[in-house]
């Protein structure tokens, strides 16, 4: 029993470089104080929030929250098959995942583009400061993510290069970016 | 095909937000505990998904598992919190 115990904890892994996941759950905690001010904010003008929010489409942040679930998907297939040493299904993946997060940029500049066409600006309202406030920060990572997914394209290009801690680490970063927009997405377009 | 399966759960639950926001007609909102508690919980579950699943926690070592997993009931208190605090 207690070799079974010993024999599973050492299969055991953390999926990428340590230092990666010490800086994921650093932004973890940023951000959950960034949600916390948000929250106090609103509770305090709830009338100014709930008015402002609803000229929000809730379905463009559903559709946001889909293409950013089926990037976190690709990448961790991309992942899956690297590690299977299937270096060109990893590849196809990560281009995949490019693809995903290319249309999420797209897309959430378009919104902006409309927002602002329709007179809601960062000045306009704190709701519509916290919100290009959150939205912004979170398409600065998202930048910083394509420099990780170009980091894992150009391991995975050529044999010399490859690193399965790498491709595991540059995941592991988009992920996060992943699962920071779930909470934004909460927290602008669905909550009352 | 397990990683494809998560995906289609993932992407079920945010489709469940879509009703969840849209539970009190959408176009005019007011304060609604029931929706907030909703978005906010069904979030924090797609997050420890992500986490476990996409992110391989749940084959790491058991104390960045009790890491996230503590991460997620602390963002769920304070927002949670924060929020029927203001309410009361």
């Amino acid at each position: 029993m207690k070799e079974a115990r010993e024999t599973a904890a050492a299969a055991r892994f953390v999926p990428g470089q340590p230092d990666m996941w010490a800086f994921v759950l650093f932004e973890a905690l940023v951000f959950t104080a960034y949600f916390t001010v948000y929250v106090v904010c609103r509770t305090r003008n709830l009338e100014l929030f709930l008015q402002s929010q609803a000229h929000l489409d809730l379905r463009v942040g559903v559709f946001h929250t889909l293409v950013l679930l089926a990037s976190s998907w690709s990448v961790a297939r991309c992942v899956q098959a690297a590690r299977e040493r299937s270096y060109e299904a990893a590849l196809r993946h990560a281009y995949l995942t490019v693809l995903f997060g290319s249309v999420f940029l797209v897309s959430k500049v378009l919104e902006w583009a409309a927002k602002l066409r329709q007179g809601f600006g960062f000045t306009t309202d704190e709701f519509f400061s916290f919100y290009y406030f959150l939205t912004a920060i979170h398409f600065l990572h998202l930048l910083i993510g394509f420099v990780a997914l170009g980091i894992a394209i150009h391991q995975l290009r050529s044999p010399l290069r490859r690193s399965q801690e790498t491709v595991e680490t540059c995941a592991t970063y988009w992920h996060t970016i992943d699962f920071l927009w779930v909470l934004i997405f909460a927290l602008l377009y669905v909550m009352r | 095909m397990r990683l494809f399966a998560v995906w289609l759960a993932l992407s079920a639950i945010t489709l469940t937000q879509l009703g969840v926001g849209s539970a009190d007609g959408g176009d005019v909102l007011v304060p609604n505990a029931a929706i907030t508690v909703g978005a906010i919980g069904i979030a924090l579950v797609k997050v420890r998904i992500i986490l476990r699943e996409f992110m391989e926690v749940r084959h790491a070592p058991v104390l960045l598992g009790r890491l996230t997993d503590l991460w997620v009931v602390l963002a769920g208190v304070s927002l949670l919190g924060c929020y029927f605090a203001g309410m009361a």
